[in-house]
């Protein structure tokens, strides 16, 4: 019998995430030992019992790490401990911030090769092989990771969620060392909502509909905040908008704001400067819509709309709210 | 307050990739090294600290192989740190972030260290493992994507902002600690021509490489270049609302991405 997978939990309103959804789906096509989830905190059992949904008979949870806001590193403690409790090999973590900053703590706590941002796993014996994009997208390195430990953050939206199997998960509480004092003095002090409004956050949206200097002014952007949310998306933005105050730095994607990959990414305005490329192009489908034809965001753009953004926009937004009958 | 900043050689931004002759990573020939991007932000992070806080000190480290490591150093003395360390890497590219994240804890660990500033990823492998990794290793607490770095003096504490998907969190925490930056300054400061010239002669505190411990590994296996763009495939029309239902048909039934 092969040694276990942990998947690590996160999720809000007591229902695992897209994140954790999407690790499940890999640790299934990894194969290897079963499936074993773990969760923390307040709405433990509750994602204890999501995880049965996905067919997953056994989940470890720790009820408690002293409070609902620790810094990274004890969690790492908590997942180090479950992970060993069980005997396990791999641990896979979402694409998730969380996921990512804990896979770097797990893979020196737990001595174990770790990536992040991968795109595809497969078991090649003691060895697994992973692919993830590198420079912004612009190329894929494949990695070879040597066990026994293995930690994997996945690259958010690069999976499909698994197919349900429901039954009802044993549940194991444990209870990890104490962790040393220095981790437990910073406090979190307020918990600020996305300052992008409405929509989903740029991080995690699976449409996002940037604007670009094309846009003009601060107050014609809600022409590109309006499509966004025909289409349920987050709203973007090029340096060129940050740069000119028209909305703050957070929208900024590129390769000195967010790095995004969703499913379709919607360039409005934008030329396509390398270090706004950087930023997207990693997503799946990508659209441009400009007014010049020789725009280089036209080179990476799978389809383009060589057009007035104040004329195809409110059009667009109209179109897109008929189709989805809204 | 003592400040370190962790700085990446990483290609620039422009370069064109080439995959190396034994197919496994990038050719490193012929590219410019230069400042990861974040790490541009997180050097005018700790300067700006540095100018608010009297009797500071910003120290610039580094892991990877000559020259380019040395190059990097010496363009952070320039722009102004105090101090600077190179941690000798072995040649060539795609180094395992852990192995660099335990070369440089081994660096910060017997230096004063306040604050350990670091990029949130670095631009070319965009792992976002050396700063929690750093944390690790320091027994520091760390936090990444922070934005809005700053220190209290009343409370000596550093307080700040996290960007998370949800939004933002705001923390409070005593030092020492290890911060993985986010900020994008649109405008880090140029160095000065006589800066420059002072930084060719600074004096560089270089540790030897360190043979590997053994442990778990990582290496590269395959390093791969889309096939390059066809380029957009345009949608033609006669008005707005044409082009519209146009896209919309093509994003829904080609490409599949809504409903
Ligand atoms: C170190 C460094 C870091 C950087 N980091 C980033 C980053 O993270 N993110 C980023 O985005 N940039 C970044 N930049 C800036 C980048 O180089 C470009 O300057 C920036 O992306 C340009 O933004 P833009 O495409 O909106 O503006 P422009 O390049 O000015 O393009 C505007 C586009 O709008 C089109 N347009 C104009 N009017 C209309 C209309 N009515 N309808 C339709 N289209 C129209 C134009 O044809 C043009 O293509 C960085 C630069 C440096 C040096
Ligand atoms: N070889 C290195 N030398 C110095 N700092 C590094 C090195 N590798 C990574 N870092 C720091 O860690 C950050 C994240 O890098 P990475 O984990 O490779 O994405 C970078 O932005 C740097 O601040």
């Amino acid at each position: 019998m092969s040694a276990p997978i942990l998947v690590v939990a996160e999720g809000s309103d007591g229902r695992l995430g897209g994140p954790t959804l999407e690790s499940i789906s890999v640790a299934r096509t990894l194969g290897g030992g079963p499936v074993i989830g773990f969760a923390t905190g307040r709405a433990a059992n509750e994602l204890a019992s999501d995880f049965g949904r996905f067919g997953v008979d056994r989940v470890l949870i720790v009820p408690n790490l002293g409070s609902d806001a620790v810094p990274v590193g004890v969690h790492a403690n908590a997942v180090a401990f479950a992970a060993d409790h069980v005997g396990a090999d791999t641990v896979l973590f979402g694409g998730s911030i969380f996921g990512r900053d804990l896979a770097g703590h797990l893979a020196v706590r737990w001595n174990a090769a770790v990536a992040t941002g991968v795109i595809d796993a497969r078991r090649d014996g003691a060895i697994v092989e992973v692919r993830r994009p590198v420079f912004g997208g612009r190329a894929t390195e494949t990695r070879r990771l040597e066990g026994p430990h293995v930690v994997l953050a996945i690259r958010l939206h690069a999976f499909a969620a698994p197919s349900e199997d429901p039954g009802t998960p044993l549940v194991d509480v444990v209870v990890p060392p104490p962790v040393l004092p220095a981790l437990l003095a910073p406090r979190r002090t307020s918990v600020e909502p996305s300052t992008a409004g409405a929509g989903p956050s740029l991080g995690d949206a699976s449409i996002v509909v940037s604007g670009g200097r094309g846009v003009r002014a601060a107050e014609n952007f809600q022409l590109v905040e309006e499509l966004a949310a025909s289409l349920g998306a987050a709203v973007g933005a090029s340096r060129a908008v940050t740069d000119a105050g028209w909305r703050p730095s957070s929208f900024q994607v590129g390769q000195t704001g967010r790095s995004v990959s969703p499913q379709l990414y919607v360039a409005v305005g934008i030329s396509g400067a390398i270090q706004h490329l950087v930023g997207m192009l990693s997503s799946r489908v990508i659209v441009a819509i400009n007014s010049d034809p020789s725009a280089p965001i036209f080179r990476v753009a799978d389809y383009g709309i060589v057009g007035d953004l104040f004329q195809i926009l409110p059009a667009l937004t109209a179109e897109i709210r008929r189709v989805r009958g809204s | 307050m003592e400040i370190v900043v962790c700085i990446k050689p990483v290609p620039e931004a422009e370069t064109r990739l080439r995959v190396a002759p034994d197919g496994r990573t990038l050719d490193p020939e012929g590219v410019k090294f230069v400042l990861a991007g974040y790490d541009e932000s997180a050097l005018e992070q700790a300067l700006l600290l540095k100018e608010s806080l009297p009797g500071s000190k910003v120290h610039a480290v580094a892991y990877g192989p000559a020259p380019r490591t040395e190059e990097v150093l010496r363009a952070a003395v320039a722009l102004g740190a105090d101090l600077a360390t190179w941690v000798e890497g072995p040649p060539g590219v795609g180094g395992d972030p852990v192995a660099a994240a335990r070369a440089l804890a081994g660096a910060i660990a017997s230096v004063p260290h306040d604050l350990v500033l670091c990029g949130k990823q670095a631009g070319d492998d965009e792992a976002g493992i050396v700063p929690p990794a750093l944390g690790e290793l320091l027994a520091a607490p760390d936090f990444g994507s922070v934005v809005d770095l700053r220190w209290d003096t009343s409370a000596s504490r550093l307080t700040f902002l996290r960007s998370t998907e949800a939004g933002g969190e705001r923390w409070e925490s005593p030092t020492p600690c290890v911060i993985g930056l986010q900020q994008a300054w649109n405008d880090p400061r140029t160095a000065k021509l006589p800066n420059i010239l002072k930084s060719r002669k600074a004096t560089i505190t270089k540790r030897p490489m360190e043979s590997a411990p053994p442990g778990p590994r990582s290496e590269p296996a395959k390093f791969e270049l889309p096939p390059p763009r066809t380029g957009a495939r345009m949608v033609e029309f006669k008005t707005p609302e044409e082009a519209a239902q146009k896209l919309v048909r093509i994003l829904r039934e080609d490409a599949k991405v809504f409903p």
